[in-house]
């Protein structure tokens, strides 16, 4: 493991938090919070969360696999690293001193380094921490990162960079980006899938993942939140577009995706992917995007490349 | 090759293909195969014969017809002796299960055989959803009453919702049709070109059923004696009028009808195939030789290539490995799942880059003269009960080439290809007798 910064503390945690229990406790201060924002400085937590003796659970691995239209194979997919290890990113975000709001937060960019196949049996450390605090042009960006290990092994396996907004919120001695030139037009490709998402899918995501934010739940918790309707997971997109790359990958890649307008369910989103090889004809890199079949507004562009 | 003994097709038969839910609603993929080999045994005098072995298969298929061929045997007039099997390569299943047996014959190990398909639209198999599949084999398994209660209490009101089987790409989510639409624009195929295509078809299929052409390959069945989807007296100007069914994201380039796509079809088909001294000595007519085939497959998933474009790769290799060229041909039997699909094809075979950089040719393969395509109709007209296509063509095929015979003094020659999903596409060639 990397050696830990100076002045920045490690706090090691019984057991990986459940996600739920952080909403609620992230509802129950959202008033505390709110409060909170016209006094929070522009400094994140000197903390690392850290969580050892993970192990992936083969029922929910299953589970995620079927959702995503993984083959089962025992090598957890990248997505399903995400959905156990992202909990301790959570409760960095969970935190007294994280200076941001955790309920509204949008998920702007994600990206997977999988360096070393993690097979569900194996023993994992988990590291996450708080990095990157920005301003944007609508709120305030923060990088949350999660390092996974093998027990006893400092190469880390799985890297994730989680990038998030929090909408609104404009911390003092941040700089504010203005609008860097208009953003350039969509224009679809040619479709090589589609996908049918039922009002069910964010339910489904969120049993696999654990992530039961409510703007995924339901019309009616959605609404709550002010979002006309539900909205798909983002990383549900990301995770199916990488499953949909295909065994090419292989076992060791980056995956990242942009995410841009929500997904409202039930939709059918319009998905390219494109294959590019190296100068040998192997393959070396999908790029993916998804758009909305009758909108044409694009959701969410990413690639997967080889590592 | 040249040490193998030969694979002659002695004659087929079918019932008429019938649009789904129509005709054959009520019969299922056992009662028209086996009409089709009760038609076939009557026609060659082959009652209590026992046969090499009897391949077959259907794409839409459930799965308590497990052993479908077998059973439909066991069904028959012929030996119950007669061994069979079941395979299935979608749309590809009536050509591939006549190249095996064909295969079995040229080795010795097999005289005689009977290739089948058969599909019923109709009369498909419904599927529970995953999770009542996965309830019900839950209870199956549990052993308490507390594990069963358990299973049972997993049960949520979609879950009872039944599925219909469809034509989706399990890979892609988009339907056959919709794969279709995207080759035809990315060709620039005209919809014009399409529903002359379409035209065609029917045209040259009614005329063939006019002249009395089918009377020995066809057998009436449920009081249906011609094909239901023909429309003998179709016009381009009703083929026009017809909106656009696939493809309609494509906005001005939507070009694909209900016209020039095949419709959901009923129906069964059925080879006899053999070994000459078997023909010869049951006294038996010998229409064709089965020559060669050859199977390709693209990589459709990222749109590499289109879905049911491997057809043009198999008939590339396969007539570069006989040594021919499209002026060696005949006759062209090409799949119409869409007539799309044909124009595409016959576009990539024109294109000298395609041919070049994609089947590794010096120039473009040739250009397919379109006196000599489908000239007895073909699927946009017939209908395709997906695996009984391949023996509907073969059949066909076998019987033009031997009613020609011969061609500036070598045997009348006929190419066939058909696409599948999947990526899959089979081609053949056959020769006069």
């Amino acid at each position: 493991m990397s050696a830990p910064a100076r002045g920045i503390e490690t706090l090691e945690l019984a057991e990986m938090p459940s996600l739920s229990r952080l909403y609620v406790a992230a509802a129950r201060d959202a008033a505390r919070k709110l409060v909170k924002k016209g006094t929070a400085r522009g400094v994140l937590p000197a903390a690392r969360h850290r969580v050892a003796g993970v192990r992936p659970d083969l029922g929910k691995m299953t589970e995620y696999q079927s959702l995503l239209g993984e083959t089962k194979r025992d090598i957890a997919p990248a997505g399903y690293v995400h959905t156990l290890a992202f909990p301790a990113a959570m409760s960095v975000m969970g935190r007294e001193d994280f200076p941001l709001p955790l309920l509204g937060m949008v998920h702007l960019e994600n990206r997977v380094e999988y360096r070393l196949p993690v097979f569900y049996t194996d023993l994992l450390e988990v590291t996450a921490w708080a990095e990157g605090l920005a301003g944007h042009r609508a709120g305030t960006r923060v990088d949350l990162v999660v390092e996974v290990r093998h027990a006893g092994n400092d190469d880390v396996a799985w890297r994730g960079v989680s990038t998030y907004l929090a909408k609104g919120v404009y911390l003092p001695g941040l700089d504010r980006p203005g609008v860097n030139g208009a953003r350039e037009e969509f224009r679809p490709p040619l479709p090589t899938a589609l996908w049918r998402l039922s009002s069910e899918t964010g339910r489904e995501y969120a049993a696999v993942s654990g992530d039961v934010n409510p703007i995924h739940l339901s019309s009616i918790s959605a609404r709550a939140l002010g979002m006309r309707r539900s909205i798909a997971h983002g990383m549900y997109t990301a995770s199916r577009a990488l499953a949909e790359v295909g065994p090419q990958k292989g076992d060791a890649f980056v995956w990242e995706v942009k995410f841009e307008a929500p997904v409202f369910l039930p939709a059918r989103v319009c998905v390219n992917i494109t294959d590019s090889g190296d100068s040998e004809g192997a393959w070396e890199r999908s790029d993916f995007v998804g758009w909305g079949a009758s909108s044409g507004r694009r959701h969410f562009v990413g690639r997967v490349e080889r590592l | 090759m040249s040490t193998l003994r030969k694979a002659v097709v002695v004659g087929g038969n079918r019932i008429p293909f019938a649009r789904a839910n129509g005709a054959y609603a009520m019969t299922s993929n056992l009662d028209m195969l086996t009409a089709a080999l009760d038609g076939l045994v009557a026609r060659f005098g082959l009652q209590d014969e026992r046969l090499g072995e009897v391949a077959g298969g259907a794409v839409l298929k459930h799965s308590r017809d497990f052993n479908l061929t077998r059973e439909a045997v066991l069904g028959s007039a012929l030996s119950p002796e007669t061994p069979a099997y079941d395979l299935q390569q979608a749309c590809a299943t009536g050509l591939e299960a006549i190249l095996g047996l064909s295969d079995k014959i040229k080795l010795g190990r097999i005289d005689s055989a009977i290739a089948g398909g058969v599909d019923s639209a109709s009369d498909a198999p419904i599927v529970v959803s995953e999770g009542l599949r996965h309830a019900v084999l839950e209870l199956n398994r549990a052993k308490t009453l507390q594990q069963k209660l358990k299973a049972v209490s997993k049960l949520r009101p979609k879950d009872v919702t039944p599925v219909a089987p469809g034509t989706n790409e399990p890979r892609t989510g988009l339907s056959m049709g919709e794969h279709q639409a995207l080759t035809t624009a990315q060709w620039n195929i005209s919809r014009e070109a399409q529903d002359e295509l379409a035209l065609a078809s029917h045209r040259n299929l009614a005329e063939a059923y006019d002249r009395g052409f089918f009377d020995d390959l066809v057998t009436p069945y449920r009081g249906v004696t011609r094909d239901g989807n023909m429309r003998a007296d179709t016009s381009l100007e009703k083929l026009a009028s017809l909106r656009t069914v696939f493809g309609r994201q494509l906005g001005d380039r939507a070009t694909m009808t209900a016209g020039n796509s095949t419709p959901l079809t009923d129906g069964a088909s059925a080879v006899l195939l053999s070994s000459e001294d078997w023909a010869e000595s049951h006294d038996l007519p010998i229409l064709a030789d089965i020559v060669d085939g050859e199977a390709a497959a693209v990589d459709f998933v990222h749109g590499k290539d289109g879905l049911l474009m491997a057809p043009v790769f198999a008939v590339a290799r396969l007539l570069g490995r006989l040594g021919l060229t499209f002026e060696d041909i005949d006759y062209f039997e090409i799949h119409e799942a869409f007539a799309g699909t044909v124009l595409c094809h016959l576009a990539a075979w024109e294109d000298e880059e395609f041919c070049r950089e994609r089947l590794g040719l010096d120039g473009a393969l040739g250009k397919v003269d379109r006196a000599k395509l489908n000239v007895n109709g073909s699927s946009l007209a017939a209908g395709h009960p997906f695996a009984a296509t391949g023996g509907r063509i073969v059949a066909t095929l076998a019987k033009q080439l031997h009613e020609r015979g011969t061609v500036d003094g070598r045997p009348a020659r006929g190419l066939v290809s058909v696409c599948a999903a999947g990526g899959l596409g089979v081609a053949a060639v056959l020769e006069a007798r």
